[in-house]
């Protein structure tokens, strides 16, 4: 048994017997000097009233004292003398009672250098107790503390700074033999705690490599042959080896549309792959918001014209927003793909920014398609999923485009989502956390003015 | 223009050059490793090396690395790359003229490598 707790209890015990032998010796010496001081108060007493007496009567007052007096003298050889005194009254003996009181006077300075001797004798004792029962008690809790430093607080002091070093992602750990008490139960436990989880690291960062290897293969590998097939195409169509029929021409189309899709297909993937695994490091920077709405318009306003969507960007408060420009812009590029794709002929697709109560930029994408029901909301956001219905054919797609914009958009800090009621449009927003008011802006405003 | 086409993917390369010869005229010559290419980039006289980064033997950026150590007048460098992460891309930047990812369009590769040299040209 070195249990911590075994210790305090032996502490405790020796505690007890020092303090509660000395203290308990040194009541005992205070309560017999106490006795003896009242003995020797009690004894002057008597030798001043005895004085005072007239040897031949007593007065009535004196006669109740000396009844009273003799209730309270114990030792029998004084006793005997005041009651012989007492007698002699009785018997009118004056001459006895004279005796009887000189004698007594004598006995009772005797009988006081004796009480003194004992009240000297027992305060030395109760001196040597009482200091020793109160310098035990000090050295005691001395010693306790210092126990309870060695033991325990330097031990769980030691041991905090290991889990804090853990916390902080520094698995520079130092595995000792924990002592065998209750502080170093904790600390044999966190030391196979620690142990697993630098195990389970070393798996993770093994298996982080095989999906590193693993991605960088599948995009040599994947992409490969579809560049010989996608290039092959290419040039046949461009009439490199003569000119095609029609019919030839037509097949060849079908099989370079399929082909860039299964190439946006693997990049999506790649590109999801790669934020998941956090391999695509964003690199961000004050960029002006307005712009980069304008620019994916640009981009994207082929598609627009051919489905006959109008583009449009709400009042465009300048302001600059902490981004990395290339993946918002792929972000943006997704949802307003999506809504030109869902818009109806001459609809109008409007991107607008806000502020909300968390103080954080939302930027909205509203288009006036069809709408999205509540229950297929959540499910867009996941891999290779669309929301289709009557209503809602499935629209050409990956089904990645928002699971990747909604990845971009966490590993920005912000969050996306989509509000919508079927009939009624929908309108994508996400939000972004560091922006300002554009400083180019005031200075304009201050050229102006 | 003479230009080198370091690709080790037989069909990749049949593509490249076809393109390169049909719509810019070019004078092409196909080397199937990196170790090939070096001695034939060191040998010949090329006015524009293309270079694929991953190949036997020796990698894209080793070639291009020892080329232009061990070449007195080096000509321009183009990379050919699937990779698209942007420490490579960094890589690439630093030691060629710069690169074309894959899958390239063969119909646009011409134009491609005549926008690299020219925006070469006019940072030096």
């Amino acid at each position: 048994m070195s249990s911590i707790r075994s210790r305090l209890v032996v502490i405790f015990i020796v505690t007890l017997t020092l303090v509660g032998g000395g203290g308990g010796l040194a009541f005992d010496a205070f309560q017999n000097y106490a006795h003896f001081n009242n003995e020797l108060d009690f004894s002057y007493q008597i030798t001043d009233q005895l004085q005072t007496l007239n040897h031949r009567r007593l007065t009535e007052e004196q006669s109740l004292w000396l009844k009273e007096t003799l209730s309270k003298v114990h030792q029998p050889e004084r006793h005997q003398i005041l009651k012989d005194l007492e007698a002699a009254y009785a018997n009118r003996a004056s001459r006895t009672a004279q005796s009887r009181i000189d004698f007594f006077l004598r006995n009772e300075a005797e009988y006081r250098n004796f009480l003194r001797s004992s009240i000297s004798y027992y305060e030395e004792r109760l001196v040597y107790w009482g200091l020793l029962a109160l310098g035990s008690a000090v050295l005691v809790v001395l010693f306790t503390l210092a126990f309870l430093q060695i033991a325990v607080f330097s031990e769980l002091k030691s041991l905090s700074r290991k889990m804090v070093d853990f916390l902080h992602h520094r698995y520079t750990y130092q595995f000792s033999l924990p002592p065998p008490t209750e502080v170093g139960h904790l600390q044999a436990t966190f030391n196979s705690m620690a142990q697993r989880v630098l195990v389970q690291m070393q798996e993770l960062q093994a298996l982080d490599k095989a999906k590193s290897d693993f991605l960088s293969i599948a995009s040599h590998e994947l992409r490969t042959p579809l560049t010989s097939i996608k290039g092959s195409l290419s040039l046949l169509r461009a009439g490199v080896v003569g000119e095609l029929n029609e019919a030839s021409n037509n097949l060849m189309e079908i099989a370079e549309n399929e082909t860039d899709r299964l190439i946006r297909l693997i990049n999506d993937l790649l590109d999801l792959a790669k934020i998941e695994a956090r391999k695509l490091p964003l690199s961000p920077q004050w960029e002006p918001l307005a712009e980069l709405v304008e620019s994916t318009f640009q981009a994207l306003q082929g598609l627009a014209e051919t489905s006959k969507v109008t583009l449009q960007l709400k009042d465009p408060t300048p302001m600059e927003v902490y981004m990395d420009r290339d993946r918002i812009q792929q972000v943006l590029t997704n949802l307003v793909s999506n809504a030109i794709k869902y818009s109806p002929e001459k609809g109008t697709v409007t991107v607008s920014f806000d502020v909300n109560p968390q103080e954080e930029i939302v930027i909205s994408v509203t288009d006036q398609g069809q709408g999205i029901a509540p229950e297929d909301q959540e499910l867009i956001f996941q891999k290779f999923r669309q929301a289709t219905g009557p209503k809602n054919p499935l629209v050409k797609g990956t089904g990645l485009g928002l699971a990747i914009a909604r990845a971009l958009v966490e590993e920005h800090q912000g969050h996306i989502d989509v509000k919508s009621s079927p009939g009624q449009g929908c309108s994508f927003f996400f939000t972004l956390p560091k922006w300002r008011f554009s400083l180019k802006t005031h200075s304009q405003m201050d050229q102006a003015a | 223009m003479k230009i080198l086409l370091a690709e080790d993917d037989k069909n990749i390369a049949t593509i490249a050059k076809l393109a390169l010869e049909q719509f810019g005229s070019h004078q092409v010559d196909h080397a199937s490793d990196g170790q090939i290419a070096l001695e034939m980039a060191l040998s010949g006289d090329y006015d524009l090396i293309l270079l694929d980064e991953m190949m036997p033997k020796l990698n894209g950026l080793s070639v291009c690395h020892q080329y232009k150590v061990q070449s007195p007048s080096p000509s321009p460098i183009i990379f050919l790359s699937a990779k698209s992460q942007e420490a490579d891309l960094d890589e690439f930047r630093r030691c060629s003229m710069g690169f074309i990812t894959k899958p390239f369009d063969p119909l646009k590769i011409c134009s491609q490598i005549a926008s690299i040299l020219d925006a070469g040209r006019a940072a030096a």
